[in-house]
């Protein structure tokens, strides 16, 4: 298992593109993911669930994932939240 | 790519989900309104409806997202309509709120999902709270 520990940068938090935009990568990964923010958790590959967290601006956020291309989709998905989801 | 169906009692209805949907897919994802009659007017129409699923399917099936009551009755009948028309094309109307659904629904079919997890997808709209 592999994660990653991230504060949300951009303004509007998790809203649902940035929640689609994690669930389109995600899903190019066979291993199991994992959100966890605002107390909650979620399967990073269902747009709905992600939006159900309802994370926001500064809240910290951890992606886990499990299998065997977990680094790879640790990799792919920091990318996409470390710039703020190319939103600010 | 399994293909949407929006039918709505109302034009501008289908059409904003629509949009709204597509915000979140690509271009190549096929989501196809059946809003309102043949004459812009408020009701939904079965022949419409048979004619979009036609449209939507590119061979990996189709999810039908309906809003209000006839809309139920109208798809059901575009069903029937394909099939006597002899044609065979994988249909399934999901019960789910039809803006949350489609949403969803469009997402889980670009990114390839199989009909049975697109429609999952779909309905699990009916059970994520928004507030929280």
């Amino acid at each position: 298992m592999k994660e990653a520990i991230f504060t949300i940068g951009n303004a509007l938090g998790i809203h649902a593109r940035p929640a689609a935009e994690i669930a389109k990568i995600a899903s190019q990964f066979e291993s199991s993911i994992t959100l966890y923010g605002n107390e909650r958790k979620a399967n990073a590959k269902s747009l709905l669930m992600i939006m159900s967290l309802g994370v926001t601006n500064g809240q910290e956020f951890v992606v886990s994932a499990e299998g065997k291309d977990e680094d790879e989709a640790i990799d792919a998905l920091s990318l996409l939240i470390s710039n703020n989801f190319y939103e600010d | 790519m399994v293909g949407i169906v929006i039918v709505s009692h109302s034009k501008k209805v289908a059409e904003g989900i629509k949009d709204l949907a597509m915000q979140m897919v690509g271009p190549e994802q096929k989501i196809i309104c059946a809003g309102g009659m043949e004459d812009g007017g408020i009701g939904t129409d079965a022949v419409r409806i048979c004619d979009a699923i036609q449209s939507a399917d590119s061979g990996q099936g189709v999810v039908v997202l309906v809003d209000l009551g006839s809309a139920v009755i109208s798809s059901n009948l575009a069903l029937e309509l394909l099939q006597e028309n002899g044609i065979d094309t994988q249909v399934t109307l999901a019960d789910a709120p039809i803006l949350e659904g489609a949403i969803s629904a469009a997402v889980q079919a670009f990114i390839g999902g199989s009909m049975k997890e697109v429609v999952e997808a779909a309905e699990l709209a009916r059970e994520v709270l928004k507030l929280l």
